[in-house]
């Protein structure tokens, strides 16, 4: 049977890999001590895939075909397409887990869940600056989940805490002894293209931290519904650390580190969560 | 309102460099090949980010106008100038409900 074995949460944002050289020292040796610190948390976890769950920055989908959630199922993935990505992670081609994926899939129809289904993802800047970031082995096979956080409108909470689940019980009820982490990338609060843009919401990203670190998920659940639409748009990414949460059993996180980056336009979170036994 | 063809524009410059030097080059012979409204095109030509804003998804506006060279600080200044606008707005509005 396999086993999850560490559940993580990283926040991402173009600037972080733009301007990396450039960015002031101390803000950079910041973003790079969280990262550094879920990279090392997930290499000592030993997994054999990496679930990661991010969003689409419209490298895959576009409004004429734009699913709720998409899993990614293929041997191979593409690496990132923006420039500014390649120049810093230049890897063309990510490695899959087909079988694991598939059987991810195909829990998900058996429980009445619809997701899109992709043979072969290109991996954006939501995934990739955390796995450059982290050190993340290039050999590690990677199970992409993508949420729709960009555009309204999006998978529920509740449904969000559902997939958690889901995966969770997809994990365990597969055959094989595979060792599988999984990390949620996005967030916490920004504001991207609407008239509040550069807006880092701190107040609304410490309830969160608060909510993570307690685990009554209907609370998370309400918390979530009333204050998203009144914060800025980047928030929404905060799905994909609801799906952590929920994988991880809702039993509560440490927050490793959070601080406004108004560098990167984020409010920068890192994040590992306490499992629940099997 | 999203417009699907002002962000049809915007999603096939983005994934399509060549597209994207000609839209450098010629704007109004590429916006002419979408279902694009007067209105629009007009506001396309004229980096009008307050009438494009309501129009496309937030994230492809802010690639529209990477790709069209405009720097982060004055785009975000011209969507900070919108922000402005609303609080006034509100404001008169208030002012005549209560006046």
């Amino acid at each position: 049977m396999a086993e999850l074995v560490g559940v993580f949460a990283a926040s991402h944002g173009p600037i972080i890999a733009r301007d990396w050289d450039v960015m002031p020292a101390d803000h950079r040796n910041k973003l790079k001590a969280g990262f550094d610190e879920i990279g090392q948390r997930l290499t000592a976890c030993r997994p054999d895939v990496l679930i990661v769950v991010s969003p689409d920055h419209w490298v895959n989908f576009f409004i004429s075909n734009l699913p709720a959630v998409c899993i990614g199922i293929g041997e191979e993935h593409d690496g990132p397409p923006e420039p500014f990505m390649q120049k810093v992670y230049p890897h063309t081609r990510l490695k899959g887990h087909t079988a694991f994926g598939r059987h991810l899939l195909e829990t998900a129809l058996a429980h009445d869940f619809e997701p899109a289904l992709s043979h072969r993802l290109r991996l954006d800047h939501g995934t990739c600056i955390p796995l450059w970031r982290m050190g993340v082995d290039i050999a590690l096979p990677i199970v992409p989940m993508i949420v729709n956080d960009l555009e309204e409108p999006m998978p529920s909470i509740r449904r969000c805490l559902a997939w958690g689940r889901l995966i969770r019980q997809a994990i365990e009820s597969y055959r094989e002894p595979l060792r599988i982490a999984l990390l949620g990338t996005g967030g916490l609060s920004h504001s991207i293209g609407e008239a509040t843009m550069g807006w880092i919401d701190e107040a609304f990203d410490h309830a969160c931290i608060k909510h993570f670190s307690d685990s009554d998920d209907e609370r998370l659940a309400a918390f979530l519904t009333e204050a998203l639409p009144r914060t800025g748009n980047g928030a929404h990414e905060i799905r994909d650390w609801v799906v952590a949460h929920a994988a991880a059993g809702s039993k509560g996180f440490e927050l490793i580190d959070y601080f406004p980056s108004p560098q990167t336009l984020v409010g920068a979170g890192f994040a590992a969560w306490k499992l629940s036994p099997t | 309102m999203t417009d699907y063809w002002v962000s049809k524009l915007f999603f096939d410059l983005l994934h399509d460099p060549k597209l994207a030097a000609e839209y450098r080059a010629d704007m109004a012979a590429v916006i002419d090949r979408y279902e694009i409204k007067p209105e629009f095109r007009r506001a396309l030509l004229a980096d009008d980010v307050g009438t494009l804003a309501p129009l496309v998804n937030a994230y492809l506006l802010r690639f529209y106008f990477q790709i069209r060279g405009m720097p982060e600080a004055e785009f975000i200044a011209r969507l900070h100038a919108l922000k402005d606008q609303v609080w006034l707005k509100d404001q008169v509005r208030e002012g005549a409900a209560h006046g």
